[in-house]
């Protein structure tokens, strides 16, 4: 089933989701919306929605087939008529809510080498200082456009394109909690120990992910980061992660 | 007071109807496999379905109770002893303290779920008792609550009800029915009737997170190459080789492989109970005739 209400396209996943989605980019306006939009969704408390998943351009809902829908009523009547009033409502509601400016997260990063250790490969391959990749990496406001593949692993965009570089070939079998890495265009953070690709720069001593029940995530897809330089000394007296 | 694991199996870990309301911040939702022969064995018990239960593939974990309970076993069999000497499936079993549970072979299916009546006790993590790589055991010691009551327990089930999961779970003729997903319009004319026409078989690349099919290679109109977005159990991603990975209870909450369809939900315990190399074929279905399957079956369980 696909349908197109306003500029979502919605399309059901399987017999037991829906998914809202807007143009395939990675865009600062595209993943706001998809960001109120699932706050939207969220605050509703819809009966029988047991996820709500932002992700880049898209907004799953993951659904229990016995708890969210009717009995002996079409399903794609049900999920149509529940589109449209949701993006409807969203639509008439969000423009009364004021929508606020998110606090830019200063996350901090110890980018020695005995923690980058794809720095000076990097370093050579793009003819730029490692110093300055690390003045580059860091200017830049990044957005979390999604988190997945681990608990709390946090993708964020955009990279400056002089630093941009992909995955290696063949993934390192441990990569180091709170490791910060590029891929392409998104920077990222290992929330634990994981074997993982990306082009390691530097290290967070946040422990980015906590299994406390009211801690969990420290970002939310939609959060503004900022990295800024620590050294191994304040790295050191800030470290969260187990020793 | 307790169940100790006194030999670890392969593959085992305790599962309810698993962790929701999580995926947003990258946690699995985890939960059982077959959740149609884990709720058999909970009804059988008459606990809720929900009752965390005890999955197990081959070869398995070696139990001893520490007091007297009450257990039942469903699902796959695996030749179940107590103590040596074999037990039957879907019958509620009174085990003794210092009795022993080990399973001796693989005979049919892939997952056996062993049930107790009685809660499990200090275990929960975000209101789910599904083990997922972020519970580290500390020990291999779980309490169950005991039996209150030193009579035997006698099972109120329907028989027709065991009698028809039975039938449902471990059918292996039936084709696997499917919805098409989001990247469905892009297979290539050939690939799609490859995919509906021809036998695909599960590999030995299969576990809790996925299973690894064999079959005809799969090409798309497009790149394989999307941007991430959630995935769920059952979907079938392509991977860029051109063969299909199939999502179970454990997959990542999002994936970037072109979704090309879903095994309706009714249908993954049966495809969950598949064994390394059996081979079957995918049919398509559509989302009201899942809906319907999925509830009947759902119904039986409510009375």
């Amino acid at each position: 089933m696909k349908i197109k209400i306003q500029d979502f396209e919605i399309v059901t996943l399987g017999d037991h989701a829906i998914v809202f989605s807007l143009a395939a980019k990675m865009d600062t306006k595209i993943v706001q919306k998809i960001t109120a939009l699932s706050a939207f969704v969220k605050s509703k408390n819809i009966h029988g929605i047991l996820d709500v998943i932002p992700s880049y351009h898209t907004l799953t809902i993951i659904y229990s087939i016995t708890k969210f829908l009717h009995k002996n009523k079409s399903v794609i009547e049900q999920v149509v008529e529940f589109s449209n009033t949701i993006l409807n409502d969203f639509n008439n509601e969000s423009t009364n809510i004021k929508t606020t400016q998110n606090t830019i997260i200063k996350v901090p990063v110890c980018y020695d080498p005995i923690f980058g250790i794809d720095l000076e490969n990097l370093s050579n391959a793009k003819n730029i200082s490692a110093q300055e990749i690390v003045s580059i990496h860091s200017a830049i406001i990044y957005e979390v456009y999604s988190i997945g593949f681990l608990p709390g692993f946090t993708y964020m965009g955009i990279v400056d394109e002089k630093i941009q570089t992909p995955r290696h070939d063949k993934p390192r079998m441990n990569v180091i909690a709170g490791s910060v890495g590029i891929a392409g265009l998104q920077t990222g953070i290992y929330p634990c120990n994981s074997p993982g690709g990306w082009q390691i720069i530097g290290r967070t001593p946040w422990n980015i992910f906590n299994k406390s029940e009211n801690i969990l995530a420290k970002f939310k897809v939609g959060d503004l980061v900022q990295f800024y330089a620590i050294d191994k000394i304040e790295f050191d007296k800030m470290n969260e992660h187990n020793l | 007071m307790s169940i100790k694991i006194i030999k670890k199996g392969l593959s085992d870990s305790i599962q309810d109807n698993g962790r929701y309301g999580y995926q947003h911040v990258g946690i699995q939702p985890a939960g059982y496999m077959d959740f149609i022969s884990a709720w058999l064995a909970n009804k059988i018990l008459g606990n809720d379905l929900n009752n965390p239960v005890f999955e197990l593939h081959f070869p398995t974990s070696e139990f001893l109770f520490k007091s007297d309970y009450t257990i039942c076993i469903t699902g796959a069999n695996f030749v179940p002893v107590i103590n040596e000497k074999s037990v039957e499936l879907f019958k509620p079993i009174q085990v003794n303290k210092n009795d022993m549970l080990t399973m001796l072979q693989p005979i049919e299916g892939r997952t056996c779920y062993v049930a107790i009546k009685g809660e499990l006790k200090d275990y929960s993590w975000l209101e789910s008792d599904s083990f997922s790589k972020q519970i580290i055991l500390k020990d291999q010691e779980f309490i169950f609550s005991e039996n209150d009551n030193t009579q035997s327990y006698v099972s109120n089930i329907n028989k027709i009800l065991i009698e028809d999961v039975q039938k449902l779970v471990f059918d292996h003729n039936s084709p696997i029915r499917i919805i098409p997903g989001p990247v469905w319009p892009q297979l290539t004319n050939s690939s799609l009737t490859g995919l509906l026409k021809n036998t695909f078989t599960i590999t030995s690349q299969a576990n809790r997170m996925g299973f690894n099919l064999m079959g005809t290679k799969l090409n798309l109109t497009i790149e394989n190459n999307f941007l991430s977005s959630a995935v769920t159990r059952g979907t079938l991603q392509l991977l860029p080789n051109g063969d299909i990975i199939v999502l179970m209870a454990d997959h990542q909450t999002i994936g970037g492989y072109a979704n090309i369809g879903q095994i309706i939900l009714v249908d993954l315990p049966r495809f969950a109970q598949f064994k390394n190399g059996q081979s079957f074929h995918f049919e398509l279905t559509d989302l009201e005739n899942a809906n319907q399957l999925y509830r009947n079956i759902y119904e039986k369980f409510q009375h």
